[in-house]
């Protein structure tokens, strides 16, 4: 679709300016958009050339943005106007993208619903009565509607790849390093990935190659070159190995699911592909989970130990400056984000952190471990990215310590845990709505990646699904 | 009783980099508030840090310069917490790994030398600075994020004197090595002061009290000496020591209480994520530590050898690295090294002192200065003449020229002189016979009639060789 907009000159700004209107049009259905950017200005300082000439794009409203309303979903920056752009705000800039929306977002990226946006949630544009997922979740549903067809979201734990399962479309999060963060309203700084949505591979591609590269405000931004990756597009997977994630499969209940992944398994199978299945150490597997959470709270609390109301943000009163700081962090941020940073709080203490924070570091390497010995014979590591559609707004989010949940539902950390580059691509439907597959391989192989995924978009045709907004 | 002193001190020095820690903002002292910062030092959201090559660069020379052996794993970590002057909510430092472990200086006092062991130094960001209004609280974030290291001493003090030497002597290097400003007084340099006393035969440290706010080389010592008395009170009385954090009024001369310590704060220290380990290239090291600049002790070393200059002219030269330099550059014409120096820590610095001047700024050259030594030397005026020169040669003027204008010139023509010797002998028949019945200082007093009758101008060696001389004939 980017291609097309791009060299579609003359269209562009009627593009840009139907998306626009779009999102508008879908913001009581929805409620994907925290800020609307007109585009006009913006058109009328497009660059000559660029990847992403004139294409309408969306941005996480964690993506600082100068001049222009960035909240991270969240109370106390419910004002807050970047002095700065993200670094990736720059590249799109450069490559001629155009900004229509800054995206609802769970508050602080901090949610796998995007129940907890303080606008409210965002709606599944598949079926309204449903969430998108979270933390990306108004990103993924401005690609899903097809309002743009790219639009930036994090991920720190499967943040996009969790909404692109229930939203149908493809969710991209590239090797740690791979794109630069500076600018990027944090969560946990060693998790964390910038990500995006698109409803093709060729567009992932396209994306990819605009945000990719060092940037030295980044310090742990990669060096590498970037590869021209739309160029390295193959779906042939003659001699490709996969690897079924053994784990998720027995803990999913949900048959149809199983049904749509072991038909694609099939598929692939056909095409040339080598499938195993590989069993992670199931202790390591239900501590997944846990792990993550102590060590994206215990760094989510310094992270946001900014957020104080002194010098940007929303200000409460108070009598003295550290009351002033008390009174905002209370009543600027949710409950479940104050619970977090509780947490988070409780495992940095000093006499914790050997048993917590520093004890989720090993396990976490210890995870990271078992993905390489499993990528070791692998090209990629293959499961669900749900056991089921996107659940109901009401739905209650279910016992946390099933293995259910601790292990179909948060296999797709370990792309975060290792940095590796990991995506969901849309596999079927139950209801009328979506459900994705996630693959994750070696560092820095995202051409394997794609080349993968668009296999399996070729099998499926889901080439461009739209939802239709109803 | 007697009590064993045991000080231990920590020093924050403000690096001089052209750039901050961990932002790209310029440093800057005194510059207009809230100048010099970008999103990074304002604590701003989404954020993260660059480490500054050249204030690593900067540490190492430090830690090289007080023999430190360098860790070529740079890591930092995150000090959580919370306070107004701290935009991030953390501060980035190295409590884990520290650039550098293990070091020492050498202090002198009353003619003692002593090595103060060096713990470790470290790197870290300093914060904002706060100006408490009596309804408001001003913010400048131009320091925040400006490059410290941190210097923690062992406890290897036992006296004001000494913690004021090892002040002095980090200072110095510091100076010397110019990684720091090293003012005090403007918080470029701050001190620590750890306090604690121990009966004699103990083995055990007491509780230690905290001394900050000292501003001043000088309060260190004054301060410890007071701190130490009122210790040595409390125990003596029976009481208890307290751990406290104490701060010195220089106005009273006394410690005051701040606030007492009640267990320590816990800043939940972790790896900072957003710096991973750099390796530091072993010849990156090395190149810097091959091109350090001449340390103080090397100095004084090479100024014994060199110039054959006493201890006491020495440290006091030393001490001013542009009065040093004014000495060396003196010294690629001069050949009496000796001259020279006393001219300077005499004359020189008196007049700098009386006008609250500084060498480097001042009107005298190093030429100059050379040729007065040199026409003191070679007779052509008295030293005693050349203090006449003074006003002149600080502002500038060629002392040859200013010499001829006041009509300052030694007589130094052993024909004239001997004229004037002989007249002086013929017209005092008496000195002559005092001279005789063995009263030496008949010698002094004909002299002193010979220069009375030059106005001065009569070369005082010459006339007393001669007036011997001439002497002996009647002896």
């Amino acid at each position: 679709m980017i291609r097309e907009i791009v060299e579609n000159k003359a269209q562009v700004e009627e593009t840009c300016t139907k998306a626009y209107e779009k999102a508008k049009a879908y913001q009581d259905k929805l409620n994907a958009v925290i800020t609307f950017v007109d585009p006009k200005e913006q058109l009328e300082n497009l660059p000559e050339e660029g990847l992403m000439r004139g294409v309408p794009i969306a941005l996480k409203d964690n993506v600082n943005t100068k001049g222009i309303l960035t909240t991270a979903g969240s109370r106390i920056l419910s004002n807050y106007v970047p002095i700065y752009d993200a670094a990736i705000a720059e590249k799109l800039k450069a490559a001629g993208a155009v900004v229509i929306a800054k995206a609802s977002m769970d508050e602080l990226a901090m949610g796998g619903t995007n129940k907890t946006a303080y606008i409210g949630p965002c709606l599944n544009p598949w079926d309204t009565s449903r969430i998108t997922g979270g933390s990306s979740g108004g990103s993924a549903a401005l690609v899903a509607s097809g309002v743009v067809p790219m639009a930036i979201g994090s991920d720190t734990g499967d943040s996009v790849r969790k909404p692109a399962s229930f939203c149908g479309i493809v969710g991209i999060k590239p090797t740690y390093g791979r794109i630069s963060r500076y600018g990027i309203i944090p969560y946990s700084s060693s998790l964390d990935h910038v990500g995006y949505f698109t409803r093709s591979i060729e567009d992932a591609c396209i994306t990819l190659q605009v945000l990719a590269g060092r940037d030295d405000r980044d310090m742990t931004s990669s060096y590498r070159e970037v590869p021209d990756y739309r160029a390295l597009l193959n779906a042939d997977m003659k001699g490709k190995k996969i690897a079924i994630f053994g784990n998720v499969l027995d803990a999913i209940a949900n048959e149809n699911t199983k049904a749509l992944f072991f038909d694609l398994v099939e598929k692939l199978k056909e095409k040339g592909a080598i499938v195993d299945t590989f069993y992670f150490n199931e202790d390591l597997m239900k501590a997944m989970l846990p792990t993550y959470y102590l060590i994206a709270n215990c760094e989510a609390t310094s992270n946001h130990s900014n957020l104080d109301g002194l010098r940007f943000g929303v200000r409460e009163t108070g009598a003295s400056m550290e009351e002033i700081m008390t009174n905002s962090r209370t009543k600027g941020f949710g409950p479940l984000i104050r619970k977090r940073f509780v947490i988070g709080s409780y495992g940095l203490f000093e006499e914790n952190q050997d048993k917590l924070f520093r004890k989720a570091q090993k396990v976490r390497r210890k995870i990271v471990d078992e993905l390489n010995v499993c990528l070791k014979d692998y090209d990629c590591l293959l499961a669900p990215a749900s056991s089921t559609i996107a659940p109901r707004l009401d739905e209650a989010s279910g016992d946390e310590l099933s293995d259910g949940y601790l292990v179909a539902e948060n296999h797709m950390v370990i792309g975060n845990f290792s940095g590796y580059p990991s995506m969901t691509v849309p596999m079927g439907f139950e209801e009328g709505c979506p459900i994705g597959v996630n693959l994750t391989c070696r560092a820095f192989e995202e051409d394997m990646m794609f080349n993968i995924g668009k296999a399996i978009e070729e099998i499926t045709g889901y080439e461009n699904l739209i939802a239709e907004v109803k | 009783m007697n009590y064993i002193v045991t000080i231990g001190i920590e020093i924050h020095c403000e690096l001089k980099t052209v750039t901050k820690m961990f932002s790209g903002a310029p440093c800057s002292f005194g510059r207009k508030a809230n100048t010099c910062v970008n999103e990074i030092d304002l604590g701003h959201p989404g954020t993260m840090p660059c480490v500054n090559q050249e204030a690593v660069a900067k540490a190492i020379q430090a830690c090289t310069a007080l023999h430190l052996e360098i860790d070529p794993l740079v890591k930092f970590d995150r000090k959580n917490y919370y306070y107004s002057d701290l935009p991030k909510g953390f501060q980035i430092t190295q409590q884990f790994h520290p650039i550098g472990r293990n070091g020492y200086v050498t202090i002198h006092v009353d003619g003692e030398s002593k090595k103060i062991r060096i713990n470790r130094i470290h790197m870290e960001e300093d914060t904002a600075k706060q100006f408490h209004l009596s309804t408001k609280t001003l913010l400048d974030y131009n320091r925040a994020g400006t490059p410290l290291i941190e210097i923690v001493s062992e406890p290897d003090m036992q006296s004001g004197a000494e913690a004021q030497a090892y002040a002095e002597a980090i200072r110095q290097t510091l100076y010397y090595i110019g990684v720091s400003d090293v003012k005090m007084e403007e918080g470029s340099m701050r001190c620590d002061v750890n306090v604690s006393l121990r009966p004699e035969g103990s083995d055990v440290y007491g509780t230690k009290n905290e001394i900050k706010n000292l501003n001043s080389i000088s309060n260190i010592g004054k301060a410890i000496d007071f701190e130490v008395e009122r210790q040595k009170k409390i125990l003596e009385s029976g009481g208890v020591i307290e751990q406290e954090t104490r701060r010195y009024d220089d106005k009273t001369g006394e410690t005051i209480l701040m606030r007492k310590k009640e267990g320590n704060v816990d800043y939940k220290f972790f790896p900072e994520p957003n710096i991973f380990p750099i390796r530091l290239d072993a010849e990156w090291i090395k190149d810097i530590q091959d091109h350090m600049p001449e340390l103080p002790e090397e100095r004084m070393a090479r100024y014994q050898e060199t110039y054959h200059l006493n201890d006491h002219d020495i440290h006091i030269l030393i001490a001013n690295k542009e009065m040093c330099q004014f000495f060396e550059d003196a010294m690629q014409t001069s050949s009496n090294a000796k001259g020279i120096v006393n001219w300077l820590l005499g004359d020189v610095s008196g007049w700098l002192n009386k006008n609250n001047a500084s060498i480097e700024t001042c009107n005298l050259k190093p030429e100059a200065l050379v040729k007065l030594v040199k026409m003191i030397d070679e007779g052509k005026i008295s030293s005693a003449q050349a203090k006449e020169l003074v006003e002149d040669l600080m502002a500038g003027k060629d002392p040859e020229e200013s010499a001829k204008e006041k009509g300052l010139a030694q007589v130094s023509d052993a024909g004239a002189l001997e004229a004037l010797v002989q007249s002086v002998l013929e017209e005092n028949p008496q000195a002559i016979e005092d001279f005789r019945a063995g009263k030496d200082r008949a010698v002094g007093f004909l002299v002193g009639q010979v220069m009375k009758k030059s106005k001065g101008q009569a070369n005082p060696g010459l006339v007393s060789q001669m007036m011997q001389e001439k002497l002996k004939q009647y002896q």
